[in-house]
């Protein structure tokens, strides 16, 4: 008699794995990374500096430069505002000339902020241009 | 003599609501890109020029109020390391898009400080990705 108890019992064992609770933990996990989750998105300019040997050669006469004396701005030594820097890259239509035609050569003293700097950078790399970054040694 | 009525008892399938929930899981941790970023108090520089960045970055430099410079959240010394950590971060890409290095740097600071580092990024093979605030 106990015996055939005990083998209804085994009978009654369910083997199921409760997963009742898997879709308030699942739920749970969502909103963990939905709270984590950062969904700002980093604003930038891309700048095209090209790599390479320091040349005086590519510093001719033609290639327009922009030089940036602390807050002031030449472009061809010439002092502009940076509106009308803006007009004057316009005018050089630099996306469609090709080759060293769209360099555009950046010198700057050494108090220019980062500020101005990135400013002007956004400008050249904005109308087309390739920036040529001028280093003081070849000043020298 | 009013008949009661039976009620229906209509249950939510519930069944797949586990399996749902563990696919948006998965959709998330896919999708999330763990910020390397550290956060660093820097006022950014403005520019009317500045989009979104559709392309992901091969590695982030910063350079803090204090000058600190740091390589995908760690500090270093200084542009010598940027430029050897983008060089081996670089050194087994092909395309072009993986050549994007996300630069942010304080609007304040001087040439002296972060032009090297920037002569760094283009040095080892980097496409400058200058981190800014839309001016209004």
């Amino acid at each position: 008699m106990s015996r055939k108890s005990r083998g209804q019992e085994k009978k009654h064992r369910s083997g199921t794995i409760p997963t009742d609770s898997f879709s308030d933990i699942a739920f749970l996990l969502i909103i963990y990374f939905l709270v984590a989750t950062s969904l700002v998105k980093v604003k930038s300019i891309t700048a095209d500096l090209p790599s390479g040997e320091k040349k005086a050669q590519a510093q001719t006469e033609k290639t327009p430069s922009v030089n940036l004396r602390g807050s002031e701005i030449f472009f061809n030594d010439k002092q502009v505002s940076f509106d009308e820097l803006e007009a004057r890259l316009a005018a050089l239509d630099l996306s469609s000339q090709e080759g060293s035609k769209r360099v555009i050569l950046l010198e700057s003293t050494r108090d220019t902020p980062y500020g101005s700097y990135f400013q002007t950078l956004a400008a050249i790399s904005a109308s087309g241009g390739v920036v040529a970054l001028v280093q003081e040694e070849e000043k020298k | 003599m009013k008949r009661k009525k039976k009620r229906r008892s209509v249950p939510v399938p519930t069944a797949s609501m586990g399996d749902i929930a563990f696919l948006l899981i998965i959709f998330f941790l896919v999708c999330s890109d763990t910020s390397k970023e550290r956060s660093l108090s820097l006022d950014l520089p403005q520019s009317g020029y500045v989009q979104k960045t559709k392309v992901s970055v091969a590695a982030r430099i910063s350079m803090d109020k204090e000058g600190i410079l740091y390589f995908d959240g760690q500090p270093v010394e200084g542009p010598k390391d940027v430029e050897w950590g983008v060089r081996a971060v670089l050194a087994n890409t092909v395309a072009d898009d993986q050549r994007h290095v996300q630069f942010t740097c304080d609007a304040a600071l001087p040439k002296e400080q972060f032009e090297p580092v920037i002569q760094a990024i283009v040095e080892a093979g980097g496409i400058l990705e200058a981190v800014g605030e839309k001016r209004e």
